[in-house]
């Protein structure tokens, strides 16, 4: 595999593990706009430890996991009880603090950040991602996946189901800060150089996008979308100044025609995932069908 | 007679200064039907919601079997057997109807990360198998794989009843399951909710079609702007005059 190739590789796997991170906070329904404090929280623990302590990657990745799970724990027990407004402001803000924070401490070299990081390879990104499969194939099929859907359709009913709604919503968005974290942590020893700025809103708001453009449905929609996402500005790169301006109308034009993102089926219809587009070439008129 | 399994005593809840409930007192015995009946606005449906959880009395005391629940949240109730339904329906609509009893059985099953394991356990297996029979019962099962929100809403109706079922209720709130039911679906629920009084669960029915009431209820409570106004036998209550002519306007 040429450098470049690899390179490319490692960048949408770490972009994946992003998505397939976020979709577990989404699953329940909760959408963060601070994603990437964890990615950066995750991305400044592991380079502490390898740099610093000398830590083995693979063992610094876990340490990162954890820390990223506690302030996701944290952050969730104060933002999820309230409205899905304030979830969004406080994860928002949490970040930019997160943000101000790392500028402002010098041990990891404030706003020029940390140099140096080594380690992140092809198969280290794949075997995580597999395992993140792993444990959302198994988590969908279970009870807890089960709690997480029906908390995002509806909490009134879960409640009257014996739903913990808190703490299952809670358990989530931790699991999903680890699997962030981790990213972070894979993303810093594959730059080799990172810096607050690198985490900033752009970044939670990309990571928002790999979701809702694949589609939040089902998890593989959330890493298609981030693969195509990943790969539309390396591939169009010769759009050169015109490419935010395709990316924003293909964007938009998505959300119009398919507003459930890439994979996943409308609210009104019905079908199969992946055969949608069966019904638009062959029946046409069964989209939007009800029955009753 | 025994210790009643539900009891509310004193019961009183303000809305921003309007009385929603004033002073109610209701004892519902184990394995009985009872009725609340009233116009709108009459603190039914409150009166549900402070059973369930979903609303906090400003005082009085609620009780199961002879436990306080009065502060307990609406999920810390459902292992201890107060389970309801809603008057407008809520169902888990992007999921199917199998998957809408499974997580009725939410409080009975193995719901952390221990459920993630790729292999069933037998207690998981029973459970699946029971929602299978309640299924059956309800008559969805050629509906089990469809989503919630495409079935018919006599059929979500039914679904909703058996969701909350699943959680094997010791009470069962029902707040106007005939609502929006056409004759035949209205004339099929009197058997059923008879039926889980056979089986031992005590059923608070908040309704407004008194041929309902009049034909599952052990024990109708009157309601009018939140004061409880009458209660008995339902024959005897529905019958009285002033209940006719004042409230039920029949």
């Amino acid at each position: 595999m040429s450098p470049y190739t690899e390179s490319i590789v490692l960048q949408v796997g770490i972009n994946v593990l992003l998505a397939l991170g976020y979709w577990i906070a989404v699953s329940t329904g909760k959408y963060s706009f601070g994603h990437a404090a964890f990615m950066c929280i995750g991305a400044y623990t592991a380079s502490i430890l390898t740099l610093n302590f000398g830590w083995s990657l693979p063992v610094a990745m876990l340490a990162s996991a954890v820390t990223a799970a506690a302030a996701g724990a944290l952050i969730g027990w104060m933002a999820l009880r309230l409205s899905l407004l304030y979830l969004a402001i406080i994860t928002f803000v949490f970040a930019q603090l997160v943000e101000v924070l790392i500028s402002e401490w010098d041990y990891v070299g404030g706003a020029s950040g940390m140099v140096g990081m080594t380690g992140t390879t092809v198969p280290l990104v794949l075997t995580c991602i597999a395992i993140v499969v792993v444990y959302l194939v198994l988590l969908t099929r279970s009870r807890l996946g089960l709690a997480y859907a029906a908390i995002r359709e509806d909490e009134q009913a879960a409640m009257a189901s014996g739903l913990r709604i808190t703490l299952i919503a809670v358990g989530a968005f931790a699991t999903s800060a680890a699997v962030t974290g981790i990213a972070g942590a894979l993303a810093a020893h594959q730059l080799m150089i990172i810096t607050p700025s690198l985490f900033g809103p752009q970044q939670a708001l990309l990571i928002i996008l790999y979701c809702v453009f694949g589609g939040v449905q089902y998890f593989w929609g959330a890493a298609l979308g981030a693969i195509v996402l990943s790969l539309l500005p390396i591939y169009f790169d010769w759009l050169s100044d015109w490419y935010m301006i395709v990316y924003g109308l293909l964007f938009v034009a998505l959300m119009v025609v398919r507003p459930q993102g890439l994979i996943g089926r409308s609210r009104g219809g019905r079908g199969r995932p992946l055969l949608y587009w069966q019904r638009w070439v062959a029946h046409p008129q069964r989209e939007g069908e009800t029955v009753g | 007679m025994a210790d009643p399994l539900l009891r509310l005593s004193g019961v009183r809840k303000r809305f921003q200064g309007v009385e929603a409930l004033g002073d109610i007192d209701l004892s519902v015995a184990e394995g009985t039907i009872h009725g609340i009946v009233g116009p709108n606005g009459a603190g039914k449906t409150t009166l549900l919601n402070v059973v369930s959880g979903y609303v906090l009395p400003d005082s009085g005391r609620v009780e199961l079997a002879g436990r306080d629940i009065t502060r307990l949240t609406p999920q810390a109730r459902v292992p201890l057997g107060v389970v309801r339904t809603f008057q407008n329906i809520r169902l888990y609509g992007g999921l199917s109807v199998l998957e809408n009893i499974l997580i009725g059985q939410h409080s009975r099953a193995h719901t952390g990360l221990l459920s993630l394991l790729p292999f069933r356990t037998a207690s998981d297996r029973r459970l699946r198998e029971e929602a299978r029979e309640a299924l059956d019962m309800f008559e969805l099962t050629p509906y089990r794989r469809r989503r919630a929100a495409e079935l018919p809403y006599g059929l979500q109706k039914q679904l909703e009843m058996a969701r909350a079922l699943a959680a094997r209720p010791k009470v069962l709130l029902l707040d106007e399951p005939a609502a929006g039911m056409t004759a035949d679906g209205r004339a099929a629920l009197v058997p059923r909710v008879r039926e889980l009084r056979d089986h031992g669960i005590s059923v608070v029915i908040v309704e407004h079609d008194m041929d309902v009431i009049a034909k599952v209820c052990d024990h109708v409570t009157v309601l009018n702007f939140g004061r409880k106004l009458i209660e008995g036998v339902p024959d005897e209550v529905l019958a009285s005059d002033e209940v006719r002519t004042a409230y039920l306007g029949t």
